[in-house]
């Protein structure tokens, strides 16, 4: 858990600040943030991270191309995907799923869930 | 009979203006047909998202309020607790500044997961800022309506250099996003994926 880095994806600054401070008081201190699709594509590219948590609705790209690309990609193929979105459409999620999210939180959430589905995704 | 032949002329050139009119009206009758059902829908809708921005506002802030109070009234106790030990230690009654300290760390303690608990409330602004972006939109299109609406009605002066535009904001949000009301609850999500 302590050497986890964790790419926090949201075009809200608000829920960027409380996914960041909750993944902190979690125990996950190394937390990078990106804005959308676009700007994690390009933080992903010169530092490496083995954990994603993604918003869907974003400007430039959103979640579920972000997640797409990276399942399309032979490095990040494995790579763990939280998704964090207000999306709770039955067929959103189904489709989340098809794109390759590993798990799927719907907001508001509380501390313990986004804890909880990292903690399940880590254990595989 | 050539007097005859003229005013029938006459009638027909009045018919034949009457029926283009007439054909005019109806053109524009279905011109603005679908711009007026489509803002007479938006009206309602731009209008329930705005409503449902101010509820949810107002429950979002009540239970921070509550919170904050109970992180007051805590904090006054606190303050309370540190002047008891104080006395405690004036007086040397030993045992009783450990329970004080016992119960003002528990205080703290309280203190700090309140504060988590109005971190959390704070995600309705999230919620509530894509319900914004919502209704703006929907607004945004009956100002596009509007104005075909007013090309069709008032000629090509509404036409020229009036044209309403978006804003340059780009604009990504859920048209379901709401506080309370999921489509589909967490534990229906986490079962969905226990059978993946």
């Amino acid at each position: 858990m302590a050497d986890l880095k964790i790419l926090a994806v949201d075009d809200s600054p608000t829920m960027r600040r409380i996914i960041l401070n909750t993944l902190k008081r979690a125990g996950f201190q190394d937390v990078v943030e990106a804005v959308d699709g676009k700007d994690a594509l390009a933080k992903m590219e010169v530092d490496n991270f083995n954990f994603v948590i993604t918003d869907w609705n974003m400007p430039e790209m959103d979640g579920l191309t972000f997640v797409t690309t990276l399942r399309n990609s032979d490095q990040y193929k494995s790579l763990p995907i939280l998704m964090v979105t207000t999306r709770s459409v039955k067929d959103d999620i189904l489709e989340a799923m098809k794109a390759g999210v590993n798990n799927y939180i719907v907001k508001p959430f509380t501390p313990d869930t986004l804890k909880e589905k990292i903690e399940q995704i880590l254990a595989g | 009979m050539s007097e005859v032949i003229n005013l029938q002329d006459k009638i027909k050139t009045e018919l034949l203006d009457i029926s283009s009119a007439i054909n005019e009206i109806v053109e524009s009758y279905k011109k603005l047909h679908s711009p007026l059902i489509e803002t007479k829908e938006n009206v309602p809708k731009a209008t329930e998202q705005l409503d449902k921005i101010s509820e949810q506002t107002e429950a979002a802030t009540h239970r921070m309020l509550d919170t904050a109070e109970l992180i007051t009234q805590r904090e006054d106790e606190v303050i309370t607790g540190l002047n008891k030990i104080k006395q405690f230690v004036q007086d040397k009654e030993y045992n009783s500044i450990n329970e004080q300290c016992d119960e003002l760390a528990q205080k703290a303690s309280d203190n700090s997961n309140d504060a988590f608990v109005i971190m959390d409330a704070l995600q309705f602004q999230d919620i509530t800022s894509q319900q914004i972006d919502h209704a703006v939109v929907l607004l945004e299109e009956l100002g596009l309506k509007l104005h075909k609406i007013l090309t069709v009605i008032g000629g090509s002066e509404h036409a020229d250099g009036n044209q309403p535009t978006n804003s340059s904001k780009k604009r990504a949000f859920d048209p379901h996003a709401d506080l309370f009301d999921k489509k589909t609850d967490q534990t229906a999500i986490d079962s969905m994926f226990s059978k993946k």
